[in-house]
C-alpha cells in the first residue's frame, strides 16, 4: 500500500478548515470575517498542495496511491489547481449571501468548501467507487446551496429539481459502475484498463451497457443535452451568490471524471463511447445555442449557453487522449469567465435572488461602467471573439475533433458558435443601447466581487492574448 | 433449477427499471425519492450478485460505500422536500412552476 501525504493533502487541509470553521463557530459565535479567513486558509492551503503535487507528479511522473484509489498525476493535480481558486473565487463573489443568511453564513462556507473538494477528488479517483462518492460529496453539497435561500424566491423549487434529477443520473451512472464491474471483475479503473486492454469479450453487451449508463450519469453533471433539463431552473433559481461555482465546479468536476473514466479503463473501446460522445456534443451545442436566443432571463440565458459550452468541450473528447489538454483549456478559461459573469449578475440582480431579468441590465454601461466593460468581456469571450481566451478555446477543441476525423461535428460547432454571436451581444446591447430604467439601482461593488472579476477578466484577457504558457502546461495535465 | 447469481443480476434489472419508470411517471416528490432508493438498492444487488459470481470481495465492499452514501442523500433529500412543503403545503411536482422560460 502507498500512502503518501501528500496525495491526500488538499482534502485534509479542506477537511481541516471545515473543522476548524464549524467547530469555532459553534464555540465562539465568530463573525463573517474569521468565517472567511478559515475558507481563505483552506482554499490557499489546498492549491498550493495541489501545485505541489503538480510540481511533483505532472507529465509522465504520475503514481497510484492508497491501494489505487487516488491518482496523483497532471491531471488530477491541474484540476486541483483549477478547482479550488474557482471554488475560493466564487465564494468571495457570494459573500453578500454569506452576510445575508445570518448564522448559517458559516454552513455555506463549509458546504462550498466540501463541494470543492469533492470536486478535486472526482479528478483524482482512480477508482470508480471512489469517484462514486466524490460525486455525491460534489453533488450533495451543491444541493444544499442552491436551495440556501430557503425563503426566496425559486430557490427550494431549484434545490428540489437538482436534487431528483441529480439523484436520479447518480443511481444511473451507478448502475454504470456496477455493470462495469460485472463485466471487467473490478472496480478499480487501472484494473478495469489491464483487464480489457488484454482481453477479447466476445459479448460485450454488459460492458456497452455500463459504458452508455455511466455516460448518461456524466452527460447530466456536465449538463449535456438532452441530459440539460435541470440545468436552466437551477440556475435561475438558486441564489446569485451560489450560481458562478454551481456552474463552473460541475464543468470541472464533471468534464475531469468523464475524461479520466472514457480515456484510462475504456480507452480500448473508443470506436464504441466516442460516436456517442460526437451525437451529445452535437445535440447540446444545437440545443444550447437555440434555448440560449429564446431567453430573457440572463442566468437561464448563461445556463443554455453552458449547454452549448458543454458540447464544445466534448467535442474535444472526440480525439480521446489526444484531446484531454484542449478540453483542459477550454473548461480552465471557460470556469472563470463563468465566475466573472455570475459575479457580475450577482451584484446588480442581488447575491440572494434568483431571477435576473435582462431588464435590470439596461443601461448598465451608465450607472456601472467598469461592471459592464468586465460582462461585455466575458460574453465576447464566451463567443469566442479573437484575442479573448474564448477563442484559442475554441479554436484548441476544434482542431482537436479535426484530427480525429469529425469534421461534421467542427463545422456544426462553427455554425453555433455564429449563432451564439446573437444572444451574447444581445446583452451588450442591452448593457450599453438600452436606456436605463428610472428606479435602476445604482449596484454596490464589494472587494470580494471587484476581486473576484478583476480576475476573471485578467485571465480572459491575459490567457487571449499569450495562450502559449497554458497551451504548454495542459499538455502536462493528462491521466496516469 | 439452481438459481444463479445471474438470475438476482436479472432481477436486479427488473428493480431498476420499476425504479426509474416510478421516477418518470409518479408526481409525488417523496414517491419519486422512493423510487431512487429503489434504484439504488437494485444497484447494490447487483453489485452483490456480481461480486459472488466473480468470486471478488469488491462488490460487498460497494454495497457498503453505496448504503451511506444513500443515507447521507436521504438526509438532503427529505430536508428538501420538507422545506417545499413548507412553503407550497404540496409535494407535488407539478406545482413546481415558477422557473420556466
Amino acid at each position: 500500500m502507498n500512502l503518501d501525504f501528500l496525495a491526500i493533502a488538499p482534502t485534509v487541509i479542506i477537511v481541516t478548515a471545515v473543522v476548524l470553521l464549524l467547530m469555532v463557530d459553534v464555540t465562539f459565535q465568530m463573525t463573517h470575517r474569521w468565517w472567511g479567513i478559515a475558507a481563505a486558509l483552506g482554499f490557499v492551503g489546498a492549491t498550493t498542495a495541489s501545485v505541489w503535487q503538480w510540481i511533483e507528479h505532472r507529465g509522465d511522473d504520475g503514481e497510484l496511491f492508497f491501494s489505487d484509489m487516488l491518482a496523483v498525476d497532471g491531471f488530477s493535480s491541474f484540476a486541483g489547481m483549477l478547482v479550488f481558486p474557482i471554488a475560493g473565487l466564487g465564494l468571495m463573489a457570494g459573500w453578500q449571501l454569506v452576510r445575508g443568511v445570518g448564522r448559517r453564513g458559516a454552513e455555506f462556507v463549509a458546504l462550498s468548501l466540501i463541494a470543492a473538494s469533492g470536486a478535486h477528488l472526482m479528478a483524482a479517483s482512480a477508482n470508480l467507487i471512489m469517484l462514486f462518492i466524490a460525486l455525491e460529496v460534489f453533488s450533495i453539497s451543491l444541493y444544499v446551496l442552491a436551495g440556501f435561500t430557503r425563503k426566496g424566491e425559486g430557490a427550494d423549487e431549484a434545490a428540489l429539481k437538482y436534487f431528483l434529477l441529480g439523484s436520479l443520473a447518480s443511481a444511473v451512472f451507478l448502475y454504470g459502475i456496477a455493470l462495469i464491474f460485472a463485466a471487467t471483475g473490478t472496480t478499480s479503473m487501472y484494473g478495469a484498463k489491464a483487464f480489457l486492454d488484454s482481453t477479447l469479450i466476445l459479448r460485450p453487451g454488459i460492458l456497452l451497457a455500463g459504458i452508455a449508463l455511466l455516460l448518461v450519469g456524466l452527460g447530466f453533471k456536465v449538463s449535456a443535452a438532452p441530459f440539460h433539463v435541470w440545468a436552466p431552473d437551477v440556475y435561475q433559481g438558486s441564489p446569485g451568490g451560489v450560481t458562478g461555482f454551481l456552474a463552473a465546479g460541475a464543468k470541472i468536476a464533471g468534464f475531469a471524471a468523464m475524461a479520466r473514466v472514457l480515456v484510462v479503463p475504456l480507452g480500448s473501446y473508443i470506436d464504441d463511447w466516442a460516436p456517442a460522445i460526437a451525437v451529445m456534443a452535437a445535440s447540446s451545442v444545437i440545443i444550447g445555442t437555440l434555448f440560449a436566443i429564446a431567453q430573457t432571463d440572463l442566468k437561464r440565458m448563461l445556463a443554455y449557453s453552458s449547454v452549448a459550452h458543454a458540447g464544445f468541450i466534448m467535442t474535444a473528447l472526440v480525439a480521446g487522449p489526444a484531446g484531454i489538454g484542449d478540453m483542459w483549456f477550454y473548461v480552465s478559461t471557460y470556469a472563470f469567465q463563468v465566475v466573472g459573469a455570475f459575479a457580475i449578475a450577482a451584484v446588480v440582480s442581488g447575491a440572494l435572488t434568483g431571477r435576473s431579468p435582462l431588464s435590470d441590465y439596461a443601461g448598465l454601461s451608465g450607472r456601472s461602467p467598469l461592471l459592464a466593460a468586465a460582462m461585455g468581456l466575458f460574453m465576447l469571450s464566451m463567443a469566442g471573439i479573437p484575442l479573448t481566451s474564448g477563442f484559442i478555446g475554441k479554436a484548441a477543441v476544434f482542431r482537436a475533433a479535426i484530427d480525429a476525423d469529425y469534421l461534421w461535428l467542427v463545422i456544426l460547432g462553427l455554425v453555433a458558435a455564429v449563432g451564439g454571436l446573437f444572444f451574447y451581444l444581445r446583452l451588450i446591447v442591452v448593457m450599453y443601447m438600452q436606456p436605463e430604467a428610472e428606479d435602476a439601482a445604482h449596484p454596490q461593488v464589494r472587494l470580494g466581487t471587484r476581486f473576484a472579476v478583476g480576475v476573471a477578466a485578467v485571465v480572459t484577457i491575459v490567457v487571449g492574448f499569450v495562450p502559449w504558457p497554458l497551451l504548454d502546461w495542459v499538455k502536462d495535465a493528462i491521466p496516469l | 433449477m439452481a438459481v444463479t447469481p445471474g438470475w438476482y443480476m436479472a432481477l436486479a434489472a427488473v428493480l431498476f427499471i420499476i425504479g426509474a419508470g416510478g421516477m418518470l411517471l409518479r408526481r409525488n416528490a417523496l414517491v419519486m425519492f422512493m423510487s431512487i432508493e429503489l434504484m439504488l438498492n437494485a444497484v447494490n444487488l447487483t453489485f452483490v450478485a456480481a461480486g459472488r459470481e466473480l468470486n471478488v470481495l469488491e462488490g460487498q465492499v460497494a454495497v457498503f460505500f453505496v448504503m451511506v452514501v444513500a443515507a447521507a442523500e436521504v438526509v438532503v433529500g427529505l430536508a428538501i422536500i420538507i422545506a417545499v412543503f413548507r412553503r407550497r403545503q404540496t409535494a407535488s411536482v407539478d406545482e413546481l412552476t415558477q422557473l420556466r422560460g
